[in-house]
């Protein structure tokens, strides 16, 4: 259900959002912290418990992990993962849910006016009154969020439980969070919380520590702590995320070049009959035309 | 046939040259009065099932492509609707096209000049400068037009395939799948743009042969003289 309380500062389809400017809301953000997950799955319950999501029977894959993928009505997912390091064994925990791109892929390649808006607090939402259920928007995911629900026909993924933002309260999964590993706020407070988080993780001997911002999407709205920073990957996070450049193709160059190849034939077509005419046979074809040099 | 201008009364000559067409629909090639036919009823029919099933996916396809064709999503009662109505309308163009491809397959084979209508020779015909004498039934632009549209309905079809299901095929196949979809609606839409303009306001005459079937001898003299020969038994048939 999209919020009818914030203002959208970009809807998908759309030359803008609706937004007036005036209202300053600051950008909010989740801070994840992968080195105090503890793994509990708190905020997975929390979360289907708040959305009034379908309760859900856990697969077994021979891991701490509930499920092997989000799905349309499990937005919150702890991805497990084991890697060996430094001759020991390392567990890595990371809280998988939409990351709220402050540059969304999902919303770059929707076809649908509005059916996914970013609100002017920076949270991206699918609103599913216009949602046609394409599923381009999971093609222009880097991270590939948005699941295509079979019942409605609709895609769905995390709203950052903007119906709780929008009144003052925090998401769902923080609220449920028993370590403090999840934090809200604006996203200049849960980078510097962050920030700092790196620095005591690089002390402790954790030297390739990281923040996980990407900028290749301009920051998302879900900044995560990584004990491993250098490795990305183990925590199932794309090592640069972009928006895939044919999404960007498609929409900026083919579709204003299309636009001038149709027009342009239907202008070309126009202009040749009024250059030529119709080509008629003459009041007297013969049954072989003569070689255009002897017509004068 | 050609005497029955003078067996019958003025008024009745066209009434009884549509009985003797409409008699000699499942043929064609044949001489029916002034009219020679030149599309049988099958042919045209499945004319009209690709262009129609093009049309329908056009129309649904332009709106999701861009919000500027969005008003033509109300047509077909919104969005959601043309998202399905697109698949199946090209399951439809596809269907259609295919057995397009296998109805005229036989009568397209490339002859040595036609290969030239891929360059300056199509420029020249649209300025009415080329020598048609030896063109048969179907000229060289047309008979590339007849390859380029089928090429065109197979990739539109293996790239909407992937697009209609997008979650179950993997993620660079999505990407390309989306590009080519484009790129190839893109140049198709403007060959027809071409093609209709072709076979109604440029060239006089034509478009009868997707209706009716017929064309004048007149025209076919001008615009198709070898097959007008072939016809007429002038020469030996070669379509």
């Amino acid at each position: 259900m999209p919020s009818q309380h914030l203002e959208i500062r970009r809807s998908s389809a759309s030359l803008r959002g609706g937004d007036t400017g005036i209202r300053q809301l600051r950008t909010v953000s989740k801070y994840i912290d992968t080195t105090t997950c503890i793994g509990c799955k708190a905020c997975e319950v929390a979360c289907q418990e708040w959305n009034d999501l379908k309760t859900q029977s856990t697969h077994q894959t021979g891991t701490y992990q509930t499920m092997p993928e989000l799905a349309a009505d499990y937005w919150n997912l702890i991805r497990f993962d084991e890697r060996e390091y430094e001759g020991g064994v390392t567990w890595l925990m990371r809280k998988d849910q939409c990351m709220h791109c402050a540059d969304p892929g999902c919303l770059a390649a929707c076809p649908a006016p509005g059916a996914i808006v970013q609100y002017s607090n920076g949270i991206v939402d699918v609103n599913p009154d216009q949602c046609i259920g394409c599923g381009l928007c999971a093609t222009g995911c880097p991270f590939d969020v948005p699941k295509f629900h079979e019942a409605t026909g609709k895609m769905a993924k995390c709203t950052l439980c903007v119906d709780r933002v929008e009144v003052s309260l925090e998401p769902a999964c923080i609220k449920a969070c028993p370590t403090g590993c999840l934090q809200f706020g604006t996203k200049e407070d849960m980078r510097a919380l962050g920030e700092h988080r790196v620095e005591q993780l690089k002390q402790n001997g954790f030297a390739n520590a990281a923040l996980y911002d990407p900028p290749g999407v301009r920051g998302t709205g879900v900044i995560t702590v990584l004990a491993h920073g250098d490795h990305p990957e183990w925590y199932g996070l794309p090592r640069d995320p972009h928006v895939p450049w044919t999404v960007r193709f498609s929409k900026s160059f083919l579709r204003p070049l299309g636009f001038i190849a149709i027009f342009g034939t239907i202008a070309g077509v126009f202009g040749h009959f009024m250059r030529h005419g119709p080509k008629k046979p003459p009041d007297d074809t013969p049954a072989t035309k003569p070689p255009p040099a002897a017509r004068g | 046939m050609s005497d029955l201008s003078t067996r019958l009364p003025v008024g009745q000559v066209q009434e009884a040259t549509d009985v003797a067409v409409v008699k000699a629909r499942h043929a064609e090639n044949v001489i029916v009065g002034e009219e020679i036919v030149r599309h049988r009823l099958l042919s045209r029919v499945i004319h009209w099932c690709v262009a129609v099933s093009f049309i329908g996916c056009l129309f649904t396809g332009l709106a999701i492509w861009t919000p500027v064709f969005g008003w033509m999503a109300y047509l077909f009662g919104g969005l959601a609707v043309c998202r399905w109505l697109h698949a199946w309308l090209g399951i439809f163009f596809f269907a259609s096209s295919v057995a397009m491809f296998l109805h005229w397959l036989g009568q397209m084979r490339m002859d040595k000049g036609d290969w030239a209508w891929i360059g300056p020779r199509l420029f020249l015909y649209m300025k009415a400068e080329t020598d048609d004498s030896q063109v048969g039934k179907y000229n060289g632009g047309q008979k590339i037009f007849f390859f380029t549209s089928a090429l065109s309905a197979l990739a539109l079809f293996l790239t909407g395939v992937v697009l209609w299901f997008p979650l179950s095929f993997d993620q660079t196949l999505r990407e390309i799948s989306w590009v080519l979809h484009d790129v190839t609606f893109i140049l198709f839409t403007a060959s027809i743009i071409g093609h209709i303009y072709l076979g109604t306001a440029s060239e006089p005459g034509t478009f009868g042969a997707m209706t009716r079937g017929v064309v004048s001898k007149k025209w076919a003299r001008f615009h198709h003289p070898r097959w007008y020969r072939e016809v007429t038994g002038e020469e030996k048939r070669r379509f």
